[in-house]
Parts: C-alpha cells; structure tokens; sequence
C-alpha cells in the first residue's frame, strides 16, 4: 500500500475524518476545540454526501475480505442522523473548555458512524469498542467517585456486549465462512435458535437496552455533565438499533422485547424525580417502538422504525437540551426543585414543549409521521401488540409529553429566576425544533432516504382517520391530566432513588462478592499459616540438628577421632586377613 | 446561576389563562370525538373492529393516561428509597 492510498483510505471514511477531528482537539489550544470538532463534522458531512450508494475501504485480513464502509440506504439514514447529532451537540457545548469531553463529543459519535458504514463484522466490532471506550470519558466527565464507580459499571457491560459480539462473530463464521455484516437471523431453516446468532443478539441487546439489561442507562447517562448525557443519548442505542435493523429484522422475539420496552419505561418515569434520568427511561420507551418495528419487519414497520429513530434522535435530543439548560442555570433537574422557569426562560420553554409535542406524535411534528408506521404494522401482528403501542403512546404523553415541560417550566412556582439559556445551547435547539417541525410538515425529504421507497411512496400521513385518532387519543390523555391535577390526584414529585434491576448487582451482588472475597482472602490466610507452620516447623527441626548448637554441629575431641581411626584401620586389616 | 428567590404570578398563573387553556383543550378533545362519528373518516383499511368505534381511541387515551398515573404511583412504594440510597451503600 503506497502513502498516498493509505491517505485516501483513510480520507475516504467519514468517521476516520471524525475521529481525526476529535483527536486534533486534544493537542490544539482548548479556545479552537469547538470550531475543529465542528469543522471536521461538516468534512465528514461532504465526504458523506459525495460517497455515492455502494461499498468502499475494501481490505484484505489474514486472508479475508473486509469492507471498511458500506452506505446503503440503511446506513446512510443512520449516518446522516449521527451527523446532525454530533453537530447539534457540539454547538450546544460550544466554548467547551475540558480536553477529555471534547475529545469524546466526537470521537464517540465518530466511533458510532463508524459502526454504522461498517461492512463487515470486524470492522463492527472495532467501531463498537471504541464507542464504548470513548463514551466512558462522558460518564467520568463530572469528576465524583459517584461517576468513577458508575463509569466502570457502564464499562464493565459495554465490553461484555463487545466481547459477546465477537465470540457471535468467531461462530458465525465457522458456521457460514462469512465475516459481511448482513441478515443473520435468530434461527435457522429448521426454527431452532443459532447460538452464534443468540449470543449476537444479546450483544445488540445490550447495548439497544433490552428489558433487565437496561439498568446501565439510567445509571451512568444522567450522572454525566450536561452536555455528556445528551452525547450519550443519542449514540449507543441507536447504533444498535441500526444493528438489529442490519442483522435481524423480522425476528419475531423482537416484537415482544420491544412491546415490554415501551411499557415498563412508563412507570419507573411516572415517579422518577430526576427529570434527566426520567429521559432516560424515555429513551427505553422511544427505542421499544423501534424494536417492535424492526421485529414486525415489513416494509413499512421498517420504514417507521428507522424513520423513527431519525427523529427521535432530534427530538429527544431537543428534551434533552432544554432540560440541560435549565439545569446549567439552575444547577438542578430534579423536579423537586424547579418549576415556574418559563418566566424567564421563554425560549427554552418554547423548545422544550416543541420538543415534547414532537415525542408525543402531534400531528405536525416529527414523531407522527414515522410512529404511524410502526402502530399500523403492529396491527397486522395481533391486537395485544397494537393496543400495547396505543397504551405506550399516552404513556409518552405523560412523562416526555407532559411531566418535562410541566416541572420544569410550570408546575410549582421554585422561585428560580435564572437567566434564559446561553447562545450556543439556544443555536443548538432552534436547530433541533425547526428540524422537529420540518420533519412533522413537510416529511417527504425524510421519506426520500428511508430504507424500502416502493412501500413508503404509497403512504400518507395527513389522512383524517390517522389525524382524528391520533388527535382523539393525545387529546383525550391531556384532558385526563388535566383533571387529575385540577381533583388534585396527579401524584408529587418525591426526592427519592428508585430502585431499578441493577439493585440486584449493586446491593446484595456486591455484598456477595464482599463475602465471597473476604471469604477467600480468609481461606488463603487460613492455609498459608498451616504452610508457614510447617515450613517453620522443619527449619527448626533441621536447625536443632544441623544449628550451631546442634547435634551435627558440635566439636568432636581428637582423641575421639584418633580411636575411632584406629578401629577403622583395624577393620581394613582384619577384611585383608580374611581375604 | 442567577436565582432570585422572588414569587411572582406569571402569564401561565392567571386564572384567566388557565380556564382558556382548559376550555380550548375540552373543546378540541370533544371536536376531536365528534369528528370520530363521520364514518367517512375513519380508517378504510381497519385491522380491528374497535377502529370503527367513533370513540375508541379518546376513551382509550383517557382510561390508558389515567391508570397509567393512579397504578404507577404506586410503584413508589415498592421500589422507592431515601435519596442516599446508593450513596450509603457504594
């Protein structure tokens, strides 16, 4: 390979000029990091756009073919999000001084765009792990032993999905010979599960969050600054959405994982006083539609599960901004404490609740030209699946739709008269809420990049039966909070922590492992004294006998030794006379 | 941070504004239901045959949010601990 291909090689690929990009601001002056790490977004963003549809980057390794960057439509609607994202971000953190954040605002969307144009499962595999890597250095942002002993939790499972992924890829590759990152399938022709495909799946769903496995969400997001959790909340689910999108649509498990991950989300949020951490259960819920659609697997469910994640990673970026700048002027997102900021934060208010109309799915906004998709291929599963969405989608309504906006802005008065949100935080959310808009008015340009153009040519989304239904179910639940609050039975906002699965691991799992290892270390100490003992015990044995004042050591008399060498010359002289 | 421990009535705490906003939001979730009894519009490709029923999706979006709200704060005592919880414990 010549200098000037490796160049191109390495030129060729959006998220290498990323990644170049985000390294480039750990040795520049800390003042230029903004402008580099957007500078190399929009680069990243050209050599996007002038990469025409097909595979590039292709390498040999140990003998096999492996296709560095792939854009597809698939790929390339991933991509493009990632890349809003990540400017998004930047210009939210704009001026951010600290060398490590800044090197991961991008690095780890570069790493998760990497993964996306990935052809191939090891080229996956290694933009996996770097995500994983470099997102860490969001959760440790803060500084506290809190975030340290959080961040080597979230470490500790991102590599676990990485290390399950690769043990899936060695398998799958015995099995098939194949190293493409392509439809796998969880079974095989004869409907058995593939344990290559099984321990795959669960690498995917780690990181998509699955139900049980998604307790590092809530964990290490919100414990992050505030512009780390919204990096962060954009990235890793998506990416592995993109993956079960990529390896196993149509999985009928799928559906049902998916189905949970919309509704338990709902309930832990109802009564999380953390608004941050309840976006976090937010991001559960949003990505459980997805799932479902990607399960169902039709063309349209496929359109709406990836449409949907284009635009849930604007919008919920959005609520998460908004909630972000309130706390950066408050020093706070607990519920508990603010409230009545919309006096003197209009326009954040005004993001925020464009924002939570958005997840909401009002007509008009973003979220309700994709949702339908996924809601219609849900009733061509079974009217529980169908109903479980309607019911998840109040359940949007109520803790991104409502509870949001409401306590930060309204609700109780806190007395909080903070200054309205700094320039680049309200750059950044104009940006997100005129895309959340645009999207919702005018979708065809969303539509155009979606994955299955035959089936989304035929669909329309300002019908009047899906604008009545949709308008009578949002309505009717915003009337029901209505008067909840009004007979006084919408519930407080309580300071508390809300146990989550991880207790299991971080309570009586930790005690366990406590005992466990005082248990071992008493155990060692127990046998290396019977050791010692007896390795003592025979020194002193062997020194009483062989010590200065020992039996072998003592002086013999030289009249001793002149007997006892006569009787040995009287021996010899006696075996000579006998012979 | 810039906090003034000032009270003060907004915009969103006249009465006023509040009974405007609660009667155009009834007004719009009654037209909303109204609109559902046009059979013309409703889904002419239905799955189920609640999507025929004209109120089906408001009664559903009322009942969901509700018990959504009265079930789920209930979870607060099985799961909800002091905010050191962890704290204590790590």
């Amino acid at each position: 390979m010549s200098a000037s291909s490796i160049f191109s090689f390495f030129a060729g690929n959006p998220a290498i000029i990323m990644m170049v990009g985000a390294l480039m601001c750990i040795a520049t002056p800390r003042h230029l990091a903004s402008p580099i790490l957007l500078i190399a977004t929009a680069l990243s963003a050209i050599k996007l756009s002038m990469l025409g549809l097909g595979e590039y980057g292709a390498i040999t390794l140990f003998g096999e073919q492996i296709t560095t960057l792939r854009l597809d439509p698939l790929s390339r609607l991933f991509a493009i999000a990632f890349h809003i994202a990540a400017a998004l971000n930047i210009i939210y953190a704009w001026g951010q001084k600290d060398r490590a954040q800044n090197f991961a605002t991008l690095a780890y969307p570069a790493a998760a765009l990497g993964g996306v144009l990935a052809g191939d499962m090891i080229t996956l595999f290694v933009w996996w792990e770097i995500a994983a890597i470099t997102s860490v250095f969001l959760v440790w942002a803060p500084g506290t032993r809190a975030t340290y002993v959080s961040g080597m939790r979230y470490l500790a499972i991102q590599v676990l999905s990485g290390v399950m992924l690769l043990a899936g890829i060695v398998l799958l590759f015995r099995e098939t010979g194949s190293l493409a990152f392509d439809f796998v399938g969880l079974r095989d022709a004869s409907g058995a599960i593939k344990l290559s495909a099984l321990i795959m799946f669960l690498a995917f769903g780690i990181k998509c969050a699955f139900p049980l496995l998604h307790t590092w969400v809530q964990d290490a997001y919100p414990k992050s600054t505030i512009s780390g959790t919204i990096i962060l909340s954009v990235f890793t689910t998506k990416l592995a959405v993109y993956a079960l999108a990529r390896a196993f649509p149509g999985t009928n498990e799928l559906i049902y994982i998916g189905a949970v991950m919309t509704i338990f989300p709902i309930f832990f949020a109802l009564i999380e006083n953390d608004l941050r951490k309840v976006l976090t259960y937010s991001i559960n819920n949003q990505v459980g539609f997805m799932v479902v659609g990607i399960g169902i697997g039709t063309a349209g469910a496929l359109n709406g599960a990836t449409g949907y994640a284009f635009s849930n990673i604007i919008f919920e970026s959005l609520l998460f901004m908004a909630v972000g700048a309130a706390m950066f002027r408050t020093g706070t997102s607990k519920a508990t404490e603010l409230g009545g900021l919309y006096r003197t934060m209009p326009l954040t208010m005004t993001f925020c609740i464009i924002g939570a109309l958005s997840i909401s799915a009002f007509p008009f906004f973003a979220g309700f030209v994709t949702k339908g998709l996924i809601i219609d291929g849900a009733g061509g599963v079974n009217i529980w699946i169908w109903l479980t969405l309607l019911f998840a989608s109040a359940g949007v309504l109520e803790h991104a739709g409502i509870k949001i906006p409401y306590f930060t802005f309204f609700g109780h008065d806190s007395g909080k008269r903070p200054k309205e949100a700094p320039i680049g935080m309200l750059v950044a959310m104009s940006i997100a809420a005129i895309l959340s808009i645009g999207i919702g008015v005018f979708p065809e340009p969303l539509y155009a990049l979606l994955p299955n153009q035959e089936q989304i040519a035929g669909y329309h989304p300002y019908t009047a039966y899906h604008i009545i239904e949709q308008l009578q179910l949002l309505l009717w639940a915003v009337l029901a909070f209505a008067v909840l609050v009004l007979i006084k039975w919408y519930p407080p906002e309580i300071p508390s922590t809300n146990l989550d699965v991880d207790w299991l691991w971080r309570v009586p799992g930790r005690a366990l492992l406590s005992w466990a290892s005082g248990a071992s270390r008493a155990t060692w100490n127990a046998l290396w004294a019977i050791f010692t003992g007896r390795i003592h015990a025979l020194m002193a044995r062997i020194y009483a006998v062989h010590g200065p004042e020992g039996q072998m050591a003592r002086s013999w008399p030289i009249g001793f030794m002149a007997l006892w060498t006569a009787v040995l010359l009287g021996f010899v002289l006696a075996l000579s006379f006998l012979g | 941070m810039s906090d003034h421990d000032q009270k003060g009535k907004g915009w969103a705490d006249n009465p006023t504004f509040i009974r405007i906003f609660i009667g155009i939001l009834t007004v719009s979730a009654i037209a909303a239901g109204l609109a559902g009894l046009n059979p013309a519009w409703h889904n002419p490709h239905p799955h189920f045959a609640v999507e025929g029923v004209p109120v089906f999706f408001a009664i559903y979006g009322f009942v969901a949010f509700a018990f959504i709200v009265l079930a789920g704060q209930h979870l607060r005592k099985l799961v909800g601990r002091k905010e050191e919880y962890y704290d204590e414990r790590e």
